[in-house]
Parts: C-alpha cells; structure tokens; sequence
C-alpha cells in the first residue's frame, strides 16, 4: 500500500475530488496547511503596510491506495491539481506497512 | 446472592414483578409526560418498601425496627422518574445497630444493581446527612427535595426538617455558592436554547438550572418568575424522556443523530419542531435563573450593608444626580432612601446594579425608550431590570415608519456595545420587544441550523456576529453599516430557497424601515447578498486569475464596500463555531481583498472636502463674526413634523447649530469643550474656513456647523452659549477644569470595552492637507480632547468631518503646517501618534 500526499493550491480541491471520485477512490483526508516551496516568501503591499508573505495557504490532501493503483492516482492528482504557474504543490507517496478500518477491524487493502 | 431474594419478587418474571411492571409501563405508550414519571416513582417506591419490610418482617417482633428509613433524594425524591433516571436513595438511621444497618442496606441495594439500574445511595445519620450537606452542596440540593419511602417516618420528618432549617439559616452564604456553581456549569456546557446538540441537563437554561430554581425559593430569600417555568421543566423532562426511551442510555445530549426519533416520539412534527420547543423552555429557564440570581444579589446585599457614612464630595452631587434621574422627592429630602439612582440616558436610570426606567419616564409617549434603555444598559454593561422590560413591552408605542434617527442610532449603538449586548437583547426578546421592533425576526428565532459547522441557532449566530463586529468597528468607515448588515446577514434563513438572495430583499426592506437612506440600505441590502462571497471565493477560486478578482470588485462595487464585507466575513465567521475561522482562512480572504481593493483604487470616491457653497445664513453669520469680532451663534430647533424632507427620508438626529468665529487658535477645543460642559452630544460636526469676499486683510472666518443633542432634558438657550463661547475663546472660562470637575463630581460608568481608538493618516487622501482619520469609542469631550491635542501639535485644522455612528465617532480632520501646506510624512504621523495618546489617557 502506499499514502499518496498532495500539497497543492486551496481553489483546486473540487477538481481534485472530483477527479478521485471518478477514479474509484471512496476516501481522502483534508487539512489545511501553510508553506511555501521554492518560490519562497514575496513581497506584498497592503493598506499601505509592506508585509512579507513567507508562508502560503495550501491544503493536504491524504489518500492511501494499493500499490498498483498509486502511480495512476498520482497521475490524477498532478492533472487535476495544475494551474501551470507557480505554486502549484507537490505530490509524494509513501510505502504503508499497515492500515486497519478501526470499526470492522479489517487489515490491508481490505480497510482501504 | 442468597435465598431469600427470591421472596421479596424481584426476579419475578410475571406480571407481579417489578421489572415486568416497569418495562409495561414504559414500552406500551399508554401514559407519558408527568403521569408517566409519576407512575414509574409510585411504582418504584411500592418495590423497594416491599423490599425494605420484608427485611423487617425476619426480625423478631416482625415491625420495621425504629429508627431506620429509606429516603428518596433528589429527582426521585420529587416523585419524578425519567425512564434511565438514577435511583437516588438514602438509608437514614439513628446510629443504633450498624450491624444490622449494613445488612439491611446490602438487602436494598442488590436487588436494585441486579435489575441494572442507576443506584446513587447512601447509609447515614441525620446528623452526617446534615453535615455533609453543609460540605455538599451537591448533596443539600438532593436532600431539599427528600422524601420518606419506609421506616420510621418520624426520623426522616426530623431529617427534612432539619435540612430546610439549615438551608434557610445558611441562605446567604450558601446561595453565592450555588450561583457560582451554575455559573461555572454554565461556561462549561453553554447555553441550552442557542445549542444544536444540547445537554438538556446541564447546560443553562436545562433542568439543573430548574431545581436551582427550587432551591432558591425554598431558601425563602426570593422566588423565580412563575410564568411558564412549570410548563417550561416539564417540556424538558418529558424530551429527556424520550431520549432515554429513544437510545436506551441514560444520556441527556440530544445529539444530532438522535433528534428525528425523539420528535417522533414525541409526536411533533420533525427535529426542528422538538428544538423549537426545548430552546422555548431553556429560554424560561434561564431567563428567570438570570432574575432570580439578580434578585438574590440584591436581598443579600440589602442584609450585608450597614448604613454607611457618605463622603462628603458625594453628598454634594448627590443633589444633582437624582434631579437629572427625576428624583425630585429623593433629591429633596437629603437622599435618605436606600436605592440610589444615576442617570444613565433620556429617561434612563441606574438602580442597584440594574438600569430601570426613571420615574419621569414615559413609555407610552416615547416610542424610543425601548432602545434608548436597551442601549444605555448594554453600554454600561448592566442588565435591563425585569420590570423595566414588562413596562416597555406592555406601554411603549410603536415606532413610526422609517423610525427617527434616534431610534436607528440606539439600535446601532445597542449592538455595538460588545458581549453585553447578548444579554439586553435576550432580555428585550424574552418579553417579545424585539419582534415587535423588527417582525422579520420571528422567523429566525430559536432557528435550528442542520450544519456542522454552526454551534448556535440562527438568531444567537446573528448576535454573536455583531458581537463580534463591535471589535472590528476601527476597521470601517461606517461602523453602523457594519454592525446593522452583522445582524440581518442570516435574516433570510427563516425563508425556503438561498438565503443570501431572500436576506438581501428582506435586509433593503429592515434598512428603509429602520430609517437608513436609500443609498444606505443599498449598501446593507448588498452586504448581506454577498456575506458568503469573499470566504467562498477566496477558498474556492484561483485569486491569480484576474476574472475572479475582477467578479467581486464588479459584485462589491466600492473600496468602503470592500471593507465592510471584510469585516462583516471575518465576524460572520468568527460568530459561527471554531471550525469557521483559522489564521488560514484569514489570509486567503485577505490576500483577496488586497486584490480586489487594487481593482477597486481606480475609483476614488469623491472626498468630503469638496463642500458646498455656503448659504445665505451661513455668509450672513460669518459677516457679523467678523463685523462684531467676536462668536456669532444660530441655534436651530428640528423643522415641524409637516415639514418633513420630501423625499420621506427621516430628519437627522438633534437639531442644528451654527457658529461663525473669526479664525483663531483654539476655536474646535474651545466650542467642543463648550458643548461637553452644557451636556450636549455632537453627532456631527463639520468645520471650515470661509474667506470672506471684499475683506482684505486675513479676515478668513472659521464657520462650524454641527448636529447636537441634548443628553438629557431640552436644549440650552442660544445667547447663553454664546456668552460662553466668548469667555471660552477669551480663556475667562476654565473648560478643562470644568470638565475635569464634573467628571470627578459624577464618574461615568464605562461598561462596555470598547475596542482601542484608532488614529492614521489617509494615504494620498487630498493634495492641499493631510487627512487625519480618527475612529474611536464616542464619549463626552472626546472632540474637546482632539481639538485640544490637535492645538497643542501646532498645527492649522483648515476642515474637519466629525459623524457619531451609535456610539462610535468618525472623524476627519485636514490639517496643514502654519504655512498652510500638507504635513511632511514623519511630522503626520507623529500628530496621528499624539492624537492616539490624547485619546487613549
């Protein structure tokens, strides 16, 4: 199994949902989260009041998926996810030893 | 387990049997409500009086031995069993055999644990029944309502005797306790009526609060509003009822999941009827705790304070104070009576840490009373006194439509007043002032939310939102705007369909009717329409697209719209739950409103500088100013009703004043001061320098024309104010000490914890001056205090824009060096910084 975690832009979770969906995936976890990658901290001017913005809004999209499905899934989400401009986020996947569904008790690819 | 259990038919499987009659009763549905739980009690109460004398029946004689009897405490000792309610009992004995004691008790509490019920028991003496009731209060509370089941009736008589006795004797000190007790249960589990997943024991307002209540008046100190608290309890405990039935668990959350079922049962309708309901009678309950707790503080204050010798300083204003609250009598004859009375507002009145109408007070002729207390009550962070309240609602006449500009201002200024306003507002609604004022509301009330988000009912959300935009009111040009547009947001959700649309037509409708001008209520009608749109663009929409951006500037139109809308979303959201607002959240919406508000710049509104040509009198005044060299005055009372403005919009707040002065120093502190010291409020104010043409020489007349009103009573003359204004120029007038003076004489109340004021200088405002803008709490000598420090920073106020909003100023001053030009960029903000200092001393 592998955790497939996405930090991208907070206005494309709709897409990205829907594009899950669309792939069979029945559940992810949300949160919102604030970085910044290598477009590191600008400038901005507010009010008049130079500010320096050095940690920007992302959410963290967390799906757990079979090995064989996670190269696909990553696909989506990288598709669903690009605007092309910078800033978009990044997309990783980690191996899983285990996963149990807590109510059922089921193990493996069975609790996903 | 022994033998003999088998006797006494606990386990009985037959129709004889205690559980079988139990489960009959509450599975068939023949009876419910209070036979229901009177039933169950008897039938409890006939079981374990079999119990307690079969045991009995085994000693010698075969008579219940003296000196032993099983009490009912607590919810079973008022004869009141919900289905999974605990048995609370008490072995009370004389401290004879304790052998025999114990073994009676294992013989009364096994039967009961086997059946699987709740058992909260206890062995004691009188005596230690009384002593730990007095370390308890838990256990006081459940022995007042003790009552005997079996035994010796004369010993449990003797116990109940005892504990009213103690409880009557202790009353005053332990009341204090069982408040704070209900209030600490109060912060811990919130209000019942605004929860959506209420605890219908323990939160305020619940069945807790209803046996405090008992309590209360078996101290015989004071008693609870009666109206509805019988009818209130028993709401709750039959809904209590049905979630027990529903869930099978001794619960008293009605959680979300639970809610459909229980109405059910209950007969109504669907969730949000069963709500509806249960809000109705949290709303009983609690409102008449909050009389009652207040009613306790006052007897124990009456029983603790001595008569004490006055000070002398006292004595002295002691006089004028009860003249202004209309207490001629008291006033008169030296101020012997106890109650003492200060003048908060028109009609107005502090007593003994309530605010109550004073005796000149005419609800029946004053159509704006009701607001004017509920302002002044909520300013001064005081509730609103009971009585007060009935009399408003029974005698005060309607307000005319649009309302007059008083009654739109106490409005604005009642919801501005912070966390206060909850509680005057609760007030005003619980004897139906509210709806009465703005019927839009009823259909919000006691609005159930089916959301995950919200924690509060629809009209609570609305409360806590101009709660919360009270603290944001430095951030806006118009915080009447803000705080109207807080309360209506959600007014649409009493409606089918989306709520922002329905809330905008209902909001343009409450906006005209409250009095604001059409442009106004435009403005409302478009923030309540687009409440949502900078959160939901802002998480939803990419903000790098220049078509999103360009979407809400073209929806919000204007940058003082903008701002409004950012401080409307952060309240709304703020006044939601927890899960409503995050620092990221906020930073979304910011960065969107940056954006917007860069679209937005293009269109700079009009600056207020551009005047309009004076008038006829206006010139006619700064004539004889310059002819006479010295303050010329025109005091204009409010145009006839007949002649009211054509265009049906109402006539501003108090009446018109004009002053021509030949330009000096010292002219704004001095006319500011002088207003303060006659006790008139400013509600507007704009000054400027008027050349006058044909005059060579620097003959430039300063030309002030403000909007005053009386704090109280009628206006002074005109002549004597002038006369003043002459010595206040002249400096043979001592205003700050005059102020200073009263101020010491008769302090004012400060209730309410206004957000810090908040001075800057507006970028890029005017080319000829530098704008100085000033957002602070409005308080007497405020404009006296500016103008002072202003003076003092040396430099020329060429205008000035003052406006009173509720109870928040918004000023403008444009002020220019002695040589007449704008200020350097360091020398404005260390005037802005000055002005910050004055205000904040």
């Amino acid at each position: 199994m592998k955790l497939i975690t996405a930090v991208v832009k907070p206005h494309r979770l709709d897409e990205i949902k829907e594009a899950l969906q669309a792939f069979g995936v029945h559940g992810l976890t949300v949160t919102e989260a604030s970085g910044y990658g290598r477009q590191r901290g600008h400038t901005e001017v507010y009010r008049g009041a130079e500010y320096t913005v050095d940690l920007v809004p992302k959410i963290r999209i967390e799906v757990l998926a079979e090995d064989d499905d996670a190269e696909q899934l990553i696909e989506v989400v990288v598709k669903a996810a690009r605007t092309g401009k910078i800033g978009d986020g990044k997309v990783w996947s980690l191996p899983v030893d285990t996963a149990v569904r807590v109510r059922t008790g089921e193990r493996g690819p069975d609790a996903l | 387990m022994t033998g003999t259990d088998v006797r006494d038919g606990t386990q009985d499987p037959g129709p004889g049997g205690y559980a079988a009659a139990r489960l009959r009763l509450l599975t068939e549905g023949a009876r419910s409500g209070p036979p229901r739980r009177a039933a169950l009690a008897e039938l409890t109460d006939d079981w374990l009086a079999g119990l307690f004398d079969a045991v009995a029946a085994e000693t010698a004689d075969g008579r219940p031995a003296p000196g032993v009897s099983l009490v009912a405490v607590g919810g079973y000792g008022r004869g009141e069993l919900s289905p999974r309610s605990d048995l609370d009992l008490l072995l009370l004995h004389d401290g004879g055999d304790l052998g025999a004691v114990a073994a009676l008790a294992d013989r009364l509490w096994y039967p009961v644990w086997d059946l699987g019920l709740a058992l909260d028991h206890s062995v004691r003496t009188p005596a230690e029944a009384r002593k730990t009731a007095g370390d308890d209060l838990k256990v006081q509370l459940g022995l007042l309502d003790a009552r005997h089941l079996a035994g010796d009736a004369a010993l449990t008589a003797g116990l109940r005797t005892a504990v009213l006795a103690d409880w009557r004797n202790q009353a005053v000190r332990r009341l204090p306790e069982l408040q704070e007790l209900s209030a600490e249960r109060a912060a811990r589990q919130g209000e019942l009526r605004y929860l959506l997943e209420p605890d219908l024991k323990e939160a305020r307002g619940g069945l807790r609060d209803a046996t405090a209540l008992r309590a209360v008046a078996a101290s015989w100190l004071a008693d609870a509003p009666r109206e509805g608290l019988a009818d209130a309890r028993r709401r709750l405990l039959d809904a209590r009822d049905a979630l027990h039935l529903t869930t099978g668990r001794a619960t008293d959350r009605l959680a979300l999941q639970e809610q459909d079922q229980v109405a059910a049962a209950l007969d109504l309708l669907d969730a949000d009827a069963l709500l509806r309901q249960v809000y109705e009678a949290a709303r009983v309950i609690s409102y008449a705790s909050d009389v009652t707790w207040r009613e306790v503080g006052r007897v124990i204050r009456s029983r603790a304070v001595r008569p004490r010798l006055r000070e002398k300083a006292r004595e002295r204003s002691d006089f004028l104070r009860r003249a202004v609250a209309g207490d001629w009598r008291g006033a008169l004859d030296g101020g012997k009576p106890a109650a003492e009375r200060s003048p908060l507002a028109e009609g107005v009145v502090e007593q003994d840490g309530e605010v109550v109408l004073a005796r000149t007070a005419r609800p029946e002729r004053d159509p704006v009373l009701p607001l004017r207390a509920a302002a002044a009550a909520a300013q001064a962070g005081l509730p609103l006194s009971l009585y007060a309240v009935r009399r408003l609602a029974a005698t005060a006449r309607p307000l005319p439509t649009p309302w007059p500009a008083e009654a739109r201002e106490q409005l604005v200024t009642l919801l501005g007043s912070g966390r206060p306003t909850v509680d005057v507002w609760e007030a005003l609604e619980a004897e139906g002032v509210i709806t009465r004022l703005l019927p839009d509301w009823e259909r919000v009330r006691c609005r159930p939310q089916r959301n995950a988000v919200h924690v509060w009912t629809v009209d609570r959300h609305l409360i806590e939102t101009a709660v919360r935009a009270s603290e944001l009111t430095r951030r806006v040009g118009r915080p009447d705007l803000l705080l109207v547009a807080a309360l209506l947001h959600d007014i649409g959700k009493g409606w089918p369909g989306d709520h922002s649309v329905t809330g905008e037509t209902i909001a343009r409708d409450v906006a005209g009717r409250i009095g604001f001008d059409r442009a106004d209520a435009a403005v409302l009608a478009g923030l309540v329409r687009h409440h949502l749109l900078l959160v939901e663009t802002a998480t939803r929409r990419d903000l790098d697209d220049p078509a999103t951006v360009r979407a809400v500037a073209e929806a919000v139109g204007t940058q003082s719209t903008l701002e409004l809308l950012h401080a409307l979303t952060e309240a709304d959201a703020l006044a939601t739950g927890p899960a409503a607002w995050s620092s990221w959240r906020g930073s979304l919406v910011a960065e969107l409103v940056r954006r917007v508000s860069a679209v937005l710049a293009g269109d700079v509104p009009d600056g207020p500088e551009a005047a309009a040509a004076p008038t006829a009198e206006h010139e006619r005044l700064a004539v004889e100013a310059w002819r006479t060299g010295g303050p010329v005055l025109a005091l204009r009372p409010q145009p006839g009703e007949a002649l009211g403005d054509p265009s049906g919009e109402p006539e501003p707040l108090g009446v018109e004043l004009l002053i021509a002065v030949p330009d000096q120093p010292g002219v704004l502190p001095s006319v500011a001061g002088l207003l303060a010291v006659h006790r008139l409020t400013v509600r507007t104010a704009e000054l400027r320098s008027l050349e006058l043409p044909g005059v060579v020489d620097d003959g430039a007349v300063l030309l002030l024309n403000w909007r005053v009103a009386a704090e109280y009573g009628s206006l002074p003359q005109a002549a004597r104010l002038r006369a003043d204004l002459g010595r206040a120029l002249d400096g043979s007038l001592d205003i700050a000490g005059r102020l200073a003076e009263r101020d010491a004489a008769y302090p004012r109340r400060r209730g309410v914890v206004a957000p810090p004021p908040r001075v800057r200088v507006a970028p890029a405002a005017s080319r000829h001056a530098t704008v100085i803008e000033v957002r602070a709490q409005d308080a007497p000598g405020l404009l006296f205090r500016l103008g002072r420090a202003l003076e003092d920073a040396k430099v020329r106020v060429r205008s000035a824009h003052v406006s009173t909003l509720g109870a928040n100023a918004v000023d403008a001053f444009y002020v220019t060096g002695p040589a007449g030009d704008p200020l350097p960029g360091e020398e404005a903000a260390s005037v802005a910084r000055r002005l910050e200092e004055a205000l904040q001393a």
